[in-house]
């Protein structure tokens, strides 16, 4: 019985000691991985994105698709952004050149709980880029990926609209 | 009462049989220290592709994730070293030991259920609190739409119900057979929860490097598996077509199996060792027992004298001649090898003579037997033994009766006392867990170095 406590107590130890060592702030995303193009867009976060994915494939290497609207407001699409659980790439709206909507339009699905992370670290992220009107936003605990990714591929759609 | 015979009587009947010399007993010292040492490592692998892996821990949700990462990686790698453990690698088996590999077995048993418990509560509550949603729903959602999650369920079930069977309390209480076949229900809760490790596993999922060392580790151990315990059986089985020749009754519910079989020299049994014996009756021919050899093996026969004391070995004064036996071995390191020093004490308790009664005839050197039984009627081999001493010149102590009557055996004292020089000694111990618990400690307390004390206990 000493001997279990004991190991209980070792073990327990050793793994708050390990956990302690990582980092444990935030990282912020101003360093986004690398783009992809969007033809390598693999996963896609629900049947209609997946189709526009394939149009922002489609559209050219760079991944650039800008459409505009009647009363002025543009969508500009962004790179496709890989991270390691699978690409992510939004769309903006602007109005001038106010972000007034993001879109994910993919997102990492491959398994439960991406999609679980994803339901509620996508509106967060969309709120956080809308608040800061750039791609300056905070990292979603527990969806570091995801969050990187997202501020890649919304960095590349802004550069693409010139803001 | 205590009664000693010293080397007299000469001229006996006894057979001769010259011992084995033993080749490089250095080395067999090492072979515990290098497995210990190879597990080890195993565990700084696992934390290390972890710790590659993981960028930051952010959170409570982090936290608990982290530990349930680790605990479930630590218990992955715990299951398959668990079961390559038992795996009858001959190696393991001569240079540890089967009694020592058995409670490394046990103990480590224990810790992997913990392990496999905790990495499962802590994943549940970790990604329920990154998912901001409650344990139940996080339990549904992890068992019914994560991809092989539903087999690792069953398989963490499984392994609960073997630790809780293996249990001290429980394994009193069930028989030896139904305990050893319930472990074989390990192999099914690995192979089952393999899946999730690689489909769910942070540390896998697109890493083919680790992916591809957690298939060759898990390969590797299965091939030992069905090799030593599935296949070299059955092999053995044909090639040596073992049959009991007679049974003799040694002592009330005390039985000597006397078998014989062909090419037995090939087996490289050694006085001191184990096989695990199958006698194929209809009653008996699923269990595999641990039986010491009792007498030296020879080419043509060898000897097991067992104790009653299951179901399997009350049946066995029941063997009719020509029954097919199939066994598994030579197991234990308890043998002759373990001795370095020219003085050599050999301590046997009950039933546990067995492979004493064999190492008395081999070991070399100058040899004491202390054989302790608490009723005259239990001491078994009295001819043989007072042949072996005569022909050997060897001192032979019994020390009999209960202890209530004749005291505490195993004293400082009392070893020193009937053992002169007894700090030079290599000591054989081999008895019930109690006794040789007792006689260790009163041991130590003499002077012998712990690693001059060599024992083998009974309790698998």
């Amino acid at each position: 019985m000493r001997r279990a406590i004991f190991a209980v107590l070792v073990t327990a130890a050793g793994l708050m000691l390990l956990l302690s060592f990582k980092p444990h702030e935030v990282a912020s995303a101003e360093r986004p991985p690398a783009a992809v193009s969007g033809s390598t867009a693999g996963s896609t976060a629900g049947s209609t994105a997946g189709s526009t994915a394939q149009d922002a494939g489609g559209t050219g290497s760079s991944g650039e698709s800008a459409g505009s609207s009647g009363d002025g407001a543009r969508t500009v699409t962004g790179d496709a952004v890989d991270t390691r659980w699978g690409p992510v790439q939004v769309r903006i709206t602007l109005s001038g050149s106010r972000i007034t909507a993001v879109d994910a339009i993919v997102v990492p699905d491959s398994n439960g709980r991406d999609r679980e992370i994803n339901s509620f670290a996508v509106p967060v992220l969309t709120q956080e880029a809308l608040a800061a009107q750039s791609a300056q936003i905070d990292t979603v605990s527990g969806a570091t990926y995801t969050s990187q990714g997202y501020a890649g591929s919304l960095q590349s759609a802004l550069d693409k609209a010139g803001l | 009462m205590t009664t000693t015979h010293a080397g007299h009587r000469p001229g006996s009947s006894g057979r001769h049989v010259s011992a084995r010399e033993a080749p490089a007993r250095g080395v067999t010292r090492l072979v515990p220290a290098a497995t210990q040492a190879l597990i080890a490592a195993g565990v700084v692998a696992v934390l290390a592709l972890w710790w590659s892996d993981t960028p930051s821990v952010i959170g409570l949700g982090g936290w608990l994730t982290g530990a349930g990462r680790i605990t479930g990686l630590l218990a992955g790698y715990a299951i398959v070293v668990l079961i390559a453990l038992m795996a009858r690698v001959p190696a393991l088996e001569r240079g540890v030991g089967a009694d020592r590999l058995a409670r490394w077995h046990a103990m480590g048993g224990r810790y992997t259920v913990g392990l496999a418990v905790a990495h499962t509560l802590l994943i549940i509550w970790g990604y329920a609190v990154t998912a901001r949603t409650n344990v139940a729903h996080e339990t549904a959602s992890l068992v019914l739409t994560y991809p092989d999650m539903l087999k690792a369920t069953v398989a963490v079930l499984l392994l609960v119900g073997v630790g809780a069977v293996s249990a001290r309390a429980v394994r009193a209480r069930v028989r030896y057979e139904t305990w050893f076949y319930l472990h074989f229900y390990t192999y099914l809760a690995a192979a089952l929860a393999f899946g999730h490790q690689l489909s769910d596993g942070e540390q896998f999922v697109g890493d083919r490097t680790a992916q591809l060392a957690w298939y060759g580790l898990y390969g590797v151990v299965a091939a030992l598996v069905l090799w030593y315990r599935f296949i070299t059986p059955v092999a053995r089985a044909f090639r040596h077509r073992l049959r009991v020749t007679h049974v003799v009754p040694e002592a009330p519910g005390v039985v000597s199996v006397y078998l014989t079989g062909r090419h037995l020299g090939e087996l490289r049994a050694e006085a001191g060792q184990f096989f695990r014996w199958r006698f194929l009756t209809r009653d008996l021919w699923w269990a595999a027992n641990p039986y010491s050899l009792s007498a030296v093996p020879a080419s043509h026969e060898l000897r097991i004298t067992v104790k009653d004391l299951g179901d399997q070995s009350r049946s066995l004064g029941r063997l009719r001649p020509g029954v097919r036996v199939a066994a598994e071995g030579p197991y234990g390191a308890f043998t002759a090898r373990r001795a370095t020093r020219r003085q050599v004490l050999l301590i046997a308790g009950g039933v546990g003579i067995t492979p004493i009664r064999a190492l008395f005839e081999t070991v070399p050197g100058e040899v004491t037997l202390l054989y302790r039984a608490s009723r005259p009627q239990d001491v078994v081999f009295q001819r043989e033994l007072a042949a072996i001493a005569a022909r050997r010149g060897a001192a032979l102590h019994y020390l009999i009766g209960p202890r209530a009557q004749v005291g505490e055996p195993f004293t400082a004292e009392v070893l020193t006392s009937l053992v002169p020089g007894l700090r030079d000694h290599d000591v054989y111990l081999c008895g019930p867990a109690g006794m040789t618990g007792t006689a260790v400690a009163a041991l130590r307390r003499a002077g012998v170095p712990r690693r001059h004390i060599h024992h083998e206990s009974f309790e698998f």
